[in-house]
């Protein structure tokens, strides 16, 4: 990259910060608390792109992950008077060492494995939940203390902030390192990267227990801020938000989660009335995109970029030509 | 300790379960062996059955036809199955998907949420109950519900229909020799993609038996399906994936160690037991009980 373009680079991505954090100081109440949601998702389909488009297995418990964050951070407050931040720290290690078990008893063979046994994960935390009545309090729902005194969204705004910045920075950063590139061989193709000596079950597993870490960070400081858990978040309905997300923004890009989860969770605020038809929506809406533009919102824009922004456009002639010429 | 009497009712009913959960397992397993993909939204294809279960008895065939109910649904859901096999999956083998599994996993995915979405739109959050006219059985000191008796004898015959035919048709002999490999069959001149379309159709209505069968048992709403299918999964991996012998066993080992474990400690936490099982298993038999000792890179 040239430094001017990196330099345009860093001066857009700080200006949309500098947007993003000034937010609160304008926006109502009710803005503010949506966006707070946005950038629980922002994170959430991150984290689950960072396994399902850079490594290459599917979880299909990443709500449960959330949910497990949220109630063992719960728990560690209300039953055992711990502070909040060592119980929201405690429910991330607790969930990732979830993660790592669930994922060494499954990578190990098939990764199709994985998705299936986290399916029962979910659905068996779910049940456990509902059952375990005087631990959890069941269907009826946990209340959770709240961090803060006041009623007010703003602080959960920032502290989402910080939260989706440094995952987003943390991805970022991995995925760019000598272990991202890891992840990526084994995603691309297994066998050659098992050939480079690369041990692919143990970056398998490494990817799984990160995202599932990431998960239950997220989790855990929601409930804080929801200040109620009911079983209902482990429906799979939340999962599916999720996957529609990473699949609407881009699979397998950086920015495709995040537009993905403004672009959902937006439209589901935003056409609240409709209730369960949203879902049969995006459901559609996926199985379109599937079949006819499966690169997702990201590359769009980039396509529509590149046709527009003549300099970009040269650029894109020519790589297209040396992909040619390879 | 238990008494007897009731360790007895445990292990009859848990058995019964067993059996119907097979059904779903066989389903899944079937569709992964043939077209080598998991089709998430088996447990909206029960949900379906157990709608059109329903329907029928309430406000078609009366109670007392409920039986025909069950036939109905199962032709019903296959030909749905048929009929959507085409537009969604197929593209799977198209020229341009590049990753099959991830579009099939994401497909099959945004079909359940569609499909469950649309029952809540059609039909409401409510839990329908059709009714049967069967009398409670007793055998010797247990009583058992008669539609679960029923249940247990349908998915028998599902069982035996499904086995009948893989093993004595034609149809059966070419979705045998596809499991075994996909181009080979081409080459003898089968048309693979007609039998994806009738592979799935198969699943998907073993599943709407299920469905239509325990719809008096475990009522109907449109997420009905979700635990059916979990133990679905179960069963697939005690079994090991493509193994229809295994999938018979496993069903049995499961429900079996749900009933022990429902007597033994506590009844509440019935649905965890089976995950427990799955997990301990794993940890020592990563291909599961007759899963190939392959890695699939």
């Amino acid at each position: 990259m040239r430094l001017q373009q990196r330099i345009w680079y860093v001066a857009l991505v700080a200006a949309a910060v500098g947007v993003a954090a000034a937010i609160p100081w304008r926006a109502s109440d009710y803005f503010v608390h949506v966006s707070v949601s946005v950038l629980y998702y922002v994170i959430l389909a991150s984290s689950w792109n960072l396994l399902a488009g850079y490594t290459g297995p599917f979880s299909l418990a990443h709500h449960a992950f959330a949910a497990f964050g949220g109630y063992t951070a719960a728990l560690l407050v209300l039953r055992l008077a711990v502070p909040s931040i060592a119980a929201i720290l405690v429910a991330a290690m607790l969930t990732a060492g979830v993660g790592l078990v669930l994922g060494f008893a499954t990578l190990r063979m098939r990764a199709i494995y994985l998705a299936i046994a986290t399916w029962a994960f979910a659905e068996t935390f779910r049940l456990v939940i509902v059952a375990a009545y005087p631990i959890t309090r069941g269907s009826v729902g946990l209340i959770v203390p709240p961090l803060f005194a006041t009623r007010d969204p703003r602080p959960y705004y920032w502290i989402f902030l910080a939260l989706s910045l440094l995952t987003l920075g943390a991805i970022w950063l991995l995925i760019r390192s000598r272990y991202g590139l890891y992840l990526q061989a084994v995603r691309d193709d297994e066998v050659r990267a098992e050939s480079l000596g690369i041990d692919t079950t143990r970056w398998k597993i490494f990817g799984f227990a990160l995202s599932s870490l990431l998960a239950g960070v997220a989790g855990a400081c929601y409930g804080f801020y929801v200040s109620v858990l009911s079983p209902e978040t482990i429906e799979f309905y939340e999962m599916g938000k999720i996957i529609v997300m990473v699949i609407i923004g881009g699979i397998g890009t950086f920015f495709g989660p995040v537009l993905g989860a403004l672009i959902v969770q937006g439209l589901s605020e935003y056409f609240r009335e409709f209730g369960q038809l949203r879902m049969l929506f995006f459901g559609v809406a996926v199985i379109i995109l599937m079949r006819t533009y499966r690169q997702g919102s990201v590359a769009l824009i980039r396509q529509l970029w590149a046709r527009f922004y003549p300099p970009a456009k040269r650029l894109a002639l020519r790589l297209r030509a040396s992909q040619r010429a390879n | 300790m238990p008494s007897a009497d009731l360790f007895l009712q445990y292990i009859v009913a848990g058995m019964m379960l067993g059996a119907l959960y097979t059904v779903m397992a066989l389903g899944i397993t079937f569709i992964y062996s043939i077209m080598k993909m998991i089709n998430w939204s088996m447990g909206e294809f029960y949900m379906i059955g157990s709608y059109l279960q329903y329907i029928f008895v309430i406000y078609v065939l009366g109670v007392k036809y409920w039986y025909l109910g069950v036939l109905v649904s199962a032709v019903s859901v296959f030909i749905l199955g048929c009929i959507l096999e085409p537009v969604v999956i197929r593209p799977m083998f198209g020229g341009f998907v590049e990753r099959r599994t991830e579009y099939a996993t994401v497909v099959t995915i945004a079909l359940m949420l569609a499909l469950r979405s649309a029952a809540y739109v059609l039909g409401g959050p409510y839990q329908r109950n059709p009714q049967t006219n069967l009398p409670r059985l007793t055998l010797g000191e247990l009583t058992i519900p008669g539609e679960r008796a029923v249940a247990f004898a349908g998915a028998i015959i599902a069982i035996a229909l499904f086995y009948g035919f893989l093993r004595f048709t034609w149809f059966g002999l070419a979705l045998r020799a596809a499991a075994q490999n996909r181009v080979a069959i081409q080459t003898a001149g089968v048309n693979i993609r007609r039998l994806d379309q009738l592979a799935f159709g198969i699943g998907v209505a073993l599943a709407g038996v299920a469905g239509a069968l325990l719809a008096p048992v475990f009522l109907v709403y449109p997420t009905n399906g979700a635990i059916t299918t979990m133990k679905g999964f179960e069963i697939i991996i005690i079994a090991g994936l493509g193994s229809i012998p295994g999938a018979l066993l496993g069903g049995l080992i499961l429900g079996l160690v749900e009933a022990l474990c429902s007597v033994l400690l506590s009844p509440g936490f019935q649905h965890a037991y089976g995950f427990l099982l799955v997990l301990a298993l794993l940890l020592v038999r990563p291909y599961g009980l007759f899963g190939e000792r392959e890695r699939e890179v």
